[in-house]
């Protein structure tokens, strides 16, 4: 008798225990995240961040492609358009003789040729460049402010169309290896994965700038 | 013909402890009938007020799935359904839409006739039991205006027998699918029912003792006068024959952790395994309709109804507070559901035969020396003092142990450093 009511008491006061503790649960913060409405997971513990070597959507610097057309033939599924002509003045002409990229710190590039030596910088002295994208602007750099300066290769085609059409590309990556330029890469922030568009038309991204060639 | 209709005529007159149902209410806020109807004005009234609670009644669905959700969610850490509309509020709505345009299939070699009919019983008859509980009261002139439809002076044992009516409907619905699940499903629900009817009908028992009459508006007016007066507080043993009340009302309804009939990892869904689109959702329309019935009822027997926590403060005839503690008990179920683990079959059963059943006869015994005591006749405030004296040593020491045990399990969490 004493077992059968010590019975009763252990099961009601044990499913009370178990109630508070649900009870406290429900006051706790949610884990759950609301994610295309609410970023701020990216700064929370259990954010992961994109692994290296992620493939993700493709983009070109087109300050510094060459429009050798390599990507274009290597790509399986086709999804990489290329349209280029020659400059006239003939064989050999060239759009310009030699340009710099200056990349900053913060992620900018500033296009334009660069005053003096280019190999090397020193710290703590300016930097004059001359822009040519958009053009005729001279703008004054802090070398502190500078990551690197790079050399631009000849370019000899005008660039018409460069279109990827990412609803076709399977994401191989095989017209990253072959951009002789490292100028072709895919994105490897959180936009180079959530692009998701409503219209199958919106994934073809155009890179051709024509403010380039003025 | 109009003596016919006299019998509704009757019924919308009945006044059981001087109060009147939601008919005569109607009859006389409305604006009179056209002559040639005001022959059957009695019947449009009861009529209208039926049509009331039809109406209303399968809207505490639509409201208590987005509740479970969102207390399940909350339990969980997590935010429970949040597109449609702010918060989620409108997901129900949503879901219902749904179930409405689905295919409404029915599975072949099964019984065609019972497997349509089953839904409609269970439906009819867990809107049944809506019929006898007052949501509250009116004072119009001289006479009280009860929100209920039928004042009947037999409401709560009307209430128990149409209730198990919900059980044939189940077994139909199990038996007509022609699956082993269904089939099941639908006969652990009827065990099920059937043995947990004893200690409800047991418990309500204690509490009819004291208060001497089967009418619920009748056992809703001895509760008036406050907090205090309620029948929970009366007696130490209807104390305890409200948990065990709600513990049974749990596996009347099939809810975790008496959710045997629908236990997912055994019987996919249980007796509705074969339903699709709406006869699917009437199924869970009378489940959340039946759980808030019976809270319904817990509060009329044991929380006091409509009555106020204090005495004479009865905000619009003590609906509100009537809606309010039946969806705070409707919360302590879901709250239960997303606390314990399902039982085993043996464990049910022997919850049920060596326990509950038992302590109600031990307090259908202890109501009745208790009344010996204090006086049969009218169970006044007299007990009241003692009664709450045992009542709240025994809370202490339980919630002593309790806070021991919660207090316990963080020490266990604690990480023990690896030597």
């Amino acid at each position: 008798m004493v077992g059968y009511i010590s019975n009763i008491y252990v099961g009601v006061y044990t499913v009370l225990v178990g109630m508070v503790i649900t009870f406290k649960q429900m006051f706790k913060p949610r884990v759950t995240h609301q994610y295309p409405y609410q970023y701020e997971f990216e700064r929370k513990d259990n954010y992961r961040e994109i692994p290296i070597g992620n493939r993700g959507q493709l983009h070109n610097r087109v300050e510094d492609c060459i429009v050798c057309n390599k990507c274009a033939q290597i790509c399986p599924v086709d999804c990489i358009y290329i349209d280029s002509r020659k400059p006239s003045g003939g064989r050999g002409a060239k759009l310009w003789e030699s340009m710099n990229v200056v990349h900053l710190k913060d992620r900018k590039q500033i296009i334009g040729i660069v005053e003096g030596d280019t190999k090397k910088i020193e710290p703590d002295t300016e930097i004059t460049i001359n822009q040519t994208v958009p053009t005729g602007q001279t703008r004054k750099v802090s070398s502190n402010d500078v990551d690197r300066i790079v050399e631009r290769k000849k370019v000899t085609f005008y660039m018409d169309r460069f279109d990827i059409d990412m609803a076709l590309c399977m994401y191989c990556g095989l017209c990253t290896e072959v951009c002789p330029t490292e100028c072709l890469t895919m994105v490897d922030t959180l936009q180079g994965i959530e692009y998701s568009e409503f219209d199958r038309a919106n994934l073809n991204y155009s890179f051709v700038k024509p403010e380039l060639y003025k | 013909m109009r003596q016919f209709f006299g019998i509704f005529g009757n019924l919308s007159e009945v006044t059981v402890g001087s109060s009147k149902p939601l008919a005569g209410l109607l009859l006389e806020i409305l604006p009179p009938l056209p002559a040639f109807l005001e022959e059957y004005e009695q019947l449009l009234a009861m009529i209208t007020a039926c049509g009331i609670f039809v109406g209303v009644v399968p809207l505490i669905p639509l409201v208590l799935v987005l509740a479970e959700r969102k207390v399940s969610a909350f339990i969980q850490d997590r935010t429970g359904p949040m597109r449609v509309g702010p918060w989620g509020i409108l997901q129900t709505l949503a879901d219902g839409v749904k179930l409405l345009f689905k295919e409404d299939l029915i599975p072949p070699y099964g019984d065609r006739v019972l497997f349509r009919l089953a839904p409609y019983i269970i439906v009819c008859f867990s809107l049944a039991a809506f019929v006898a509980i007052p949501f509250g009261a009116i004072d119009l002139g001289d006479e009280r205006y009860v929100f209920i439809v039928s004042n009947l002076n037999i409401g709560i044992f009307y209430i128990l027998a149409v209730s198990s009516v919900i059980v044939i409907g189940i077994i139909m619905a199990g038996w007509a699918s022609n699956s082993k699940w269904s089939l099941l499903g639908s006969l652990r629900s009827a065990a099920q029912m059937v043995s947990y009817e004893i200690p409800v009908g047991l418990s309500i028992l204690s509490v009819i003792m004291v208060v001497q009459t089967l009418n619920m508006q009748g056992i809703v007016d001895q509760q008036d006068g406050g907090l205090h007066s309620w029948l929970i507080f009366r007696t130490p043993f209807s104390f305890i024959a409200f948990f065990v009340f709600f513990i049974s009302a749990i596996a009347e309804v099939n809810r975790t952790p008496f959710d045997l009939p629908e236990a997912e990892s055994e019987l996919v869904a249980g007796f509705h395994t074969e339903y699709s689109g709406m006869r699917f959702a009437l199924f869970f329309i009378a489940e959340y309709a039946n759980m808030f019935a019976v809270c319904a009822i817990a509060v009329t027997l044991f929380l006091g109804g409509w009555q106020g926590v204090l005495p004479g403060i009865d905000i619009l005839g003590g609906l509100p507070g009537f809606v309010f503690k039946t969806l705070f008990l409707v919360f302590v179920m879901m709250w239960i559901r997303w606390t314990l683990p399902r039982l085993r079959v043996d464990q049910l059963m022997n919850l049920c035969w060596k326990y509950l059943i038992p302590v109600s006869f031990f307090n259908i015994l202890g109501v009745g020396i208790w009344m010996l005591i204090f006086g049969a006749d009218t169970m006044d405030m007299k007990s009241l003092g003692p009664s709450l004296v045992v009542i709240v040593i025994a809370v202490f020491i339980l919630l002593k142990q309790v806070f021991k045990g919660v207090s316990g399990t963080k020490r266990e969490t604690t990480p023990v450093p690896s030597s």
